[in-house]
């Protein structure tokens, strides 16, 4: 794409969030949604082959579809308040509608079948913008109606995503499948603790977008976009491999890694509300998050996968692929924990 | 029959979506579109938007559907698909309006009817009250806000029309 583009492209693509999450009157918000919407058609579209062409489409169609609710919601929300200002939606169905729409936008089970089809189809690059960036923009407008979402449809959505990301996740070799399992799951995670306390989603967004973005970063410095060509990275990267090691474990939620901090913070906020099923299940469920990311870690660090002999004795030129910001990104990826504390600043 | 104007524009612009809806091929979708967009632009006459409809039919069907008009005639196939020549296309199709008659048949005899929201009658669209806005119509203040406080909107719609052509270029670019 001729650089001129890419550059309007992608200004409009933050331009579309920022006027999401900046805007106070809904047909704004609607048309934010709508500009991030076509600006990230070309970006998923890079490459020009059908699986791209096919992806785009899923995504165009699912979103599209999306804002077309959304709108539903708002002229609902329209003709019962009589005003058109983002706050609390006191008429049941408007909020409905709302929910709905945001969570197909993010991609949040039942409306979960696009995110893997669509990740797979496109590049590493365009994978990490979808997985990362596009989901703040609808998670902004889900924090600015908390108070009037049903809580019983986001917290059955939230398990239900939890469960199929976690499953979903099993049966994959290819990284991208298994990176859009992910975000499921933790899409869930932050949908579940919305009605309760919004803070800790926001916590929890920032968080994964940090770990989802540094994942990313080291897939793209090997451009490896399978298990098998991440399992041979101990001869090109050694130090690459280790990152991923504890990356991998602190997208699995364990804890002495910044991982932990939203999971955590979610079981709490929400035993202090009387919880104790759901937030049991959802962190068992965590677990089948866990056995594919230590797959992932045990055949790229911890062993060393049948290769012939001469990929054991590679050579290379110098390296020279630039992977932005990545130590500041796995260091706060990481070592973010023993700042939990610093949460108490919010009481 | 003037009274209920709105009423029956408002069913006959419900059965021409159904019409598209259903997918027959482009060039008749388009067709059913101009239709559409044709009563829906009464529907706007009809409640005193005299400027806002004469756009819409102006810009809106004169030009932007024009143009679809003739890209999808240079791309139509040899047997376009009519609502008529497939089964499913026809199923749908009197599925939708047969939907519709029925909705309308439920207002004509009580008087309100419930479907996801609450239809109370066709007393707003028959009793034609100008608001409270005072002497100017509604309507031309509303233009006249779009381009002195609502410059911003002018602005990001501008620019989202601009990302449209952009994207499209870019999409149908094929290297």
């Amino acid at each position: 794409m001729k650089p001129p583009i890419l550059i309007i492209i992608m200004a409009t693509i933050m331009t579309g969030t920022m006027i999401v999450m900046l805007s106070s009157h809904w047909l704004l918000i609607w048309i934010g949604f709508e500009m991030n919407m076509l600006a990230i058609i070309p970006i998923l579209m890079k490459k020009y082959n059908p699986r791209a062409m096919e992806a785009s489409t899923k995504y165009f169609l699912t979103q599209a579809t999306a804002s077309m609710l959304l709108m539903m919601g708002v002229t609902i929300n329209l003709l019962y308040s009589g005003q058109w200002v983002v706050s609390k939606i006191s008429n049941p169905i408007a909020s409905i509608m709302m929910t709905t729409a945001l969570t197909m936008k993010l991609g949040l089970s039942p409306f979960h079948f696009w995110v893997p089809e669509v990740t797979q189809g496109i590049t590493l690059m365009s994978g990490m913008i979808l997985l990362t960036w596009q989901k703040i923009a609808p998670m902004s407008i889900l924090y600015q109606i908390s108070p009037s979402i049903n809580t019983n449809l986001l917290m059955l959505m939230a398990l239900t995503s939890v469960l199929v990301g976690g499953w979903g996740g099993l049966n994959q070799t290819q990284l991208r499948k298994i990176m859009a399992y992910s975000s499921i799951a933790h899409m869930g995670w932050m949908a579940a603790i919305i009605t309760y306390n919004p803070t800790m989603m926001v916590l929890n967004l920032t968080l994964y977008i940090l770990m989802t973005l540094s994942t990313f970063m080291l897939f793209m410095l090997n451009s490896s976009t399978t298990t098998l060509s991440l399992s041979h990275m101990w001869n090109k990267f050694p130090l690459i491999t280790s990152m991923i090691l504890i990356l991998m474990l602190s997208l699995g939620g364990l804890p002495p890694l910044s991982g932990f901090i939203p999971k955590w913070m979610i079981i709490q906020e929400l035993t202090k509300n009387n919880m104790i099923i759901i937030p049991t299940l959802m962190a068992i469920t965590a677990l089948l998050n866990l056995y594919f990311y230590l797959r992932l870690t045990y055949s790229t660090a911890l062993t060393m996968f049948p290769s012939t002999n001469n990929m054991k004795m590679k050579w290379q030129f110098e390296y020279t692929k630039k992977a932005t910001l990545l130590p500041p990104l796995i260091i706060t990826s990481t070592m973010l924990l023993p700042l939990t504390p610093m949460l108490s600043v919010l009481d | 029959m003037m009274t209920y104007i709105v009423f029956i524009l408002s069913i006959v612009f419900v059965m021409s979506f159904v019409g598209f809806a259903t997918k027959p091929s482009p060039i008749y979708g388009g067709l059913v579109l101009i239709i559409s967009g044709g009563i829906g632009c009464a529907i706007v006459l009809n409640f005193g938007g005299s400027f806002l409809g004469l756009m819409v039919f102006l810009i809106y069907l004169g030009g932007m559907l024009v143009v679809f008009g003739y890209t999808t005639a240079m791309a139509t196939e040899q047997y376009p698909e009519v609502w008529v020549s497939n089964k499913a296309v026809l199923a749908a199709f009197i599925t939708g309006l047969l939907s519709e008659l029925l909705t309308a048949c439920y207002i004509l005899k009580d008087g309100e009817v419930e479907v996801v929201l609450k239809f109370n009658g066709m007393g707003d669209w028959v009793i034609y009250d100008t608001g409270d806005s005072g002497f100017f119509s509604e309507e031309a203040m509303g233009i006249a806000a779009l381009y002195s406080y609502g410059t911003w909107l002018v602005v990001v719609t501008g620019w989202s029309l601009l990302i449209g052509v952009l994207v499209i270029m870019e999409v149908t670019r094929g290297n």
